[in-house]
């Protein structure tokens, strides 16, 4: 039996099936449907435009809340599928499936992948007064080619967080330079064996990519329709060479984050730092909550001293997907949650965001302290200093999941067989550079 | 499991035995309680994570329970967590569970009564592909049963859950060897010259007297359901659809910008093994496994 | 063997009937779902062009995609470890499963109730649960097991704490099926090696466990099954430590290239290439157990 033949023997047995199936059970729900939580009786008149966003923020209810109050007509069902990058899976397989929700939060990394895959949509016609209120290097992670992809919603510029108590307790002083981070990791493993400075990461690629873009490095760059990869120049294997070092003579742990062991490690002193973004005041709390009001904010250390250069991690865009049937609402939408005062004092308030909204970052929420940092009034302050130095690659690639996976499992084995860094860069870099040619795209 | 099938306790030869009867084995019972212990040791790991606060968990000693009531805390905690929505996912699994675990036993019933009982063209290879059905793994098979549902709109929906968990051809397994087993031909034959239809008799005869096999597959089909991970997971988008495994495993892997709940996952994951230990003593009666080795006796 | 029978004479269609619910169920969920994974092994994705592609299409790509597929050596290694795994996962389980059954059985053990069903119950727990609460009894920094003087994590201790995880939710389940079919086996057998003077323990090795060979070979599929799908255990383990990659055993490459990468073509051809390997496995296995019961019967 041919391919064809069976494919369609398989079609007609499966759709006689679902047919008794579906009967049996009493019917299958519909697409997009409010499945009880909307109104009936406002969708009878047609008039309720019902919106369906998928977002992984805690407590972005209260503040898509906000949004149906105030909007009527315009109704938004949001809903938590998964996070981040599985995220972005889930939109892709929708998106083959053209089930997509009208609206989805997208990490900066992600966005040329999902636009390349023609997941997103281009909103440039419905933004036209909203981009007005972003910056130029802000919006250089959602505007490609002179069209606009998404709404920023939060940027995060790479800091260094360290516990003021224990820093205190062993007479440290904090870092400015990369050198003097090194030496005062030195120090405290002579002074308390037991705890490290830090712990290099191999499980999240966030942290170590906003380091390779405060050194320079620019992992792709585009000259026309071509691409050009560069994961394991001079800039980034300067960072993995200095990384090595600490990690080679025992300097720094080398266990991942984000894991029950390291939640411990956050919590009982074991760890002193914590290279992160913007956001990380809400995740302490989430990680660490016996050590509120221990930790304290500094710029990140630089490699030539008085340089104020540094790196972004995270920081995401709200976007319309090209399965939306009302992208114009859609847009209004995050529009709305990402410039409106009300929605973004909210998101600072319930979700700890940086806004990215020029305006966002002068509104009177960021005066107080962030809740798990009261001893540091002046939080955004330093991150409002910082910001403008933040500084990301050209642009990111169209396969950044690819070249994270190569970075996990590389830095991942380099740590536990005690290999080379920067052949772990090697990897990452033919890893992506194979799967961008397989896609179709010209790499230089 | 109080009813040994084969071979009742009292047949036991105790009595009989040369040597006078000494109390007990100390060396074997050793080695079972160690196996038993080795059992519950995670069990117990998270029994007493659960009592602990979220500020304590990662703070405190890891084998010494707390005992300020934390696990009232972390109960409260999960309760409140998105209006309530853990309890909503039991919900699901239990219906998941029961509902699909109900539906694929009739389905096996039905399929492996026909195949032991009656001699139809194609019987042979029908079985054989069915059991073949064993070996695809899921992962295969989910993201193209994704697409496929989605083309007739039953994604993110129970039934899109429930459906493909409908086929068991493990079950379908044991029924026929338990229909070829607890089904004496004779008994048919007589119902069919008294004149009963087909129909009658595989519902008055047939799954009556399978019936005691039937509790042993709805087991298996409603733990393999409730233990499902992947298949919920690739299908469903909307959160108050999740089952446990896959709300347990969003409560964990959260965002870059959420710290993952651990507290939360723990208490959740004590009370999701709660319900299934529970049917099992309610129901460890009716578990007959020998029928998964029936077969080769 | 159909001419022997009569029954079938009269039914009508009922036993198709019957048969339907199951074989349109099979038709729409594995036949359909896997003959359209074949066809998307053939394939490939390509953008349509320009730098950021503007959306892509899918061409036909012949057999490219297994040739990738075969040369990753990724998969290889990732076959290799899950070999390794197998080897730790099947005696284990078959093992344990065994011993306990066969203590269970000995009429002066006591406490049987309640090791039974303790020894059962992980099989109650899902897997991807079961690795959640060993990672924790793991790492170093919440193990009350000595997880801080060993490194459960190591480059060979890894192996044993995956593989653990899995014979722990598989020992009990075994442990029912071999001790159910040792209490079907009639006292009578044992009493004259007792007369003769037999140790319990020599009546359990020559009559005992040569007499439930079947169900052991049973389990013994059981856990080959097991062993060539394993996927929850590491793939939960993942973040825990750097000793697991995304690619560390076949089932989480195929699930790192359809979820991870969105690259369904590769994974289409990844699981049909296993899928063959494991009906071959089966194959054998199956033809090894027939010879078995076969012997077992003379």
């Amino acid at each position: 039996m041919g391919i064809i033949e069976e494919r369609r023997a398989a079609a007609v047995l499966l759709a006689a099936g679902l047919l008794v199936t579906t009967a049996a059970c009493g019917g299958g729900s519909d697409k997009k449907s409010d499945d009880g939580t909307g109104t009936p009786a406002a969708k009878d008149k047609g008039k309720t435009v019902e919106l369906s966003f998928w977002d992984w923020d805690p407590n972005m209810d209260k503040v898509v809340a906000k949004w149906n109050a105030a909007h009527p007509g315009i109704h938004v069902k949001l809903s938590n599928p998964a996070g981040g990058d599985q995220l972005v899976a889930k939109m892709i397989t929708a998106h083959e499936a053209k089930n997509g929700p009208d609206i989805a939060k997208v990490e900066y990394q992600s966005l040329p992948a999902l636009v390349s895959k023609g997941v997103v949509r281009d909103i440039t016609e419905y933004t036209k007064d909203t981009v007005g209120k972003f910056d130029q290097p802000t919006l250089k992670s959602t505007v490609f080619e002179g069209k606009v992809y998404g709404i920023p919603q939060d940027v995060a510029p790479l800091m260094l967080f360290y516990r003021a108590d224990l820093f205190k307790k062993y007479g440290l002083a904090v870092p400015t330079t990369w050198e003097q981070y090194a030496a005062e990791a030195k120090t405290l493993r002579s002074k308390a064996p037991k705890s490290y400075l830090t712990n290099f990461d191999a499980a999240d690629p966030g942290w170590f990519t906003g380091l390779a873009q405060q050194a320079g490095a620019d992992w792709w760059t585009t000259s026309g329709t071509t691409w050009k990869v560069d994961i394991a120049g001079a800039a980034t294997a300067k960072v993995a060479n200095y990384w090595q070092g600490l990690v080679d003579d025992g300097t720094i742990a080398k266990n991942p984050s984000f894991s029950p062991q390291w939640n411990k490690q956050m919590n009982d002193g074991t760890l002193l730092t914590w290279i992160s973004g913007a956001w990380a005041p809400a995740q302490i709390g989430g990680i660490a909550p016996a050590t509120k009001g221990k930790w304290a904010v500094a710029p990140l250390p630089a490699w030539t001293a008085g340089d104020a250069t540094t790196g972004i991690w995270g920081g995401s865009a709200t976007t319309v997907t090209s399965d939306s049937e009302h992208p114009a609402e859609a847009a209004e939408f995050a529009s709305w949650l990402n410039t409106d005062d009300a929605a973004v004092t909210e998101q600072v308030k319930q979700i700890n965001v940086y806004p990215a909204a020029t305006a966002g970052r002068s509104l009177p929420v960021l005066q107080a302290a962030p809740a798990f940092f009261p001893n540091q009034p002046d939080f955004y302050a330093q991150v409002k200093k910082v910001a403008p130095s933040a500084r990301s690659f050209q642009m990111w690639g169209p396969n950044v999941t690819v070249t994270f996976t190569g970075y996990t499992d590389n830095f991942g084995k380099a740590l536990q067989n005690g290999s080379s860094f920067t052949g772990a860069l090697s990897a990452m870099q033919n890893a992506t550079v194979a799967d961008m040619k397989k896609l179709g795209f010209t790499v230089g | 499991m109080t009813a040994a099938p084969a071979r009742a306790p009292q047949l036991d030869p105790a009595g009989g035995a040369p040597k006078p009867r000494r109390k007990v084995a100390l060396l074997p019972t050793t080695a079972l309680v160690l196996g038993a212990l080795y059992c519950v040791v995670p069990t117990l790991w998270i029994l007493i994570a659960a009592t602990k606060s979220r500020t304590k968990l990662f703070s405190t000693a890891t084998y010494v329970p707390s005992l300020d009531l934390g696990i009232w805390h972390n109960i409260k905690d999960l309760t409140d967590y998105q209006d309530g929505i853990f309890w909503r996912w039991m919900l699901n699994s239990f219906f998941y569970a029961a509902v699909g675990g109900l539906l694929a036993s009739f389905v096996s019933a039905a399929t492996g009564y026909a195949l032991a009982k009656y001699a139809f063209r194609g019987r042979t290879a029908l079985f054989n592909t069915i059991l073949a059905g064993v070996l695809l793994p899921q992962i295969v098979l989910a993201v193209p049963q994704y697409l496929l549902l989605s083309k007739v709109g039953m994604t993110d929906s129970l039934i899109g859950v429930l459906l493909p968990q409908l086929f068991n051809p493990y079950g379908i397994y044991l029924c026929r060897i338990y229909a070829a087993s607890a089904v004496p031909d004779s008994l048919l034959e007589a119902g069919r010259i008294d004149g009963a239809g087909e129909a009658r008799l595989f519902f008055s005869v047939g799954l009556r007297l399978m019936g005691p096999g039937l509790v042993t597959v709805f087991l298996l089909q409603f733990i393999a359901i409730w233990n499902n991970f992947l298949l919920p997971y690739v299908m469903l988008t909307s959160d108050d659809k999740f089952p446990l495994t896959v709300g347990l495993y969003s409560l964990l892997r959260h965002g870059a910008d959420e710290a993952s709940l651990y507290s939360l996952v723990v208490t959740g994951t004590l009370l999701s093994v709660v319900p299934v230990i529970a049917l099992f003593l309610s129901l460890q009666r009716f578990w007959r496994i020998d029928l998964v080795t029936g077969a080769l006796k | 063997m159909a001419r022997r029978r009569t029954a079938a004479r009269g039914t009508g269609g009922f036993p198709y009937l019957l048969v339907l619910p199951a074989v349109l169920l099979f038709a729409a969920f594995v036949v359909a779902p896997g003959v359209y994974a074949l066809l998307l092994s053939f394939q490939r994705r390509k953008v349509n062009g320009g730098l950021l592609g503007g959306g892509t299409h899918t061409v036909w790509a012949g057999l490219a995609n297994y040739r990738d597929v075969l040369g990753d050596s990724d998969l290889w290694s990732g076959v290799g470890r899950m070999l390794v795994l197998g080897a730790i996962t099947v005696p284990g389980t078959v093992f344990f499963a065994l011993l306990f059954a066969v203590l269970l059985d000995m009429e002066r053990t006591r406490l049987k109730r309640v090791t039974r069903l303790t020894i059962f119950l992980p099989y109650a727990v899902p897997g991807v649960i079961a690795s959640l609460m060993w990672g924790f009894l793991y790492l170093p920094a919440t193990s009350p097991i000595g997880g801080d003087r060993v490194d459960f994590f190591g480059s060979t201790a890894v192996f044993f704490s995956v593989a653990n995880v899995a014979v722990w939710g598989a020992v009990g389940f075994n442990m029912i099926v071999i001790y159910t079919a040792l209490r079907a086996l009639p006292a009578e057998l044992y009493e004259s090696a007792r007369l003769d003077g037999a140790t319990e323990w020599q009546i359990v090795l020559r009559i005992k466990v040569p007499l439930v060979m079947p169900a052991v070979v049973m389990c013994c599929l059981f856990t080959v099954l097991a062993a060539l799908q394993v996927f929850n255990e590491p793939n939960t383990l993942k973040p825990l430590s750097n000793a697991v990659t995304s690619t560390w055993v076949p089932l989480m490459k195929i699930y790192d290239d359809a979820f991870g990468n969105s690259d369904i073509h590769t994974a289409a051809a990844t699981s049909v290439v296993l899928t063959v390997a494991a009906l071959a496995v089966s194959f054998v296995t199956a033809r090894v157990i027939q010879s078995r019961v076969q012997q077992e019967a003379k």
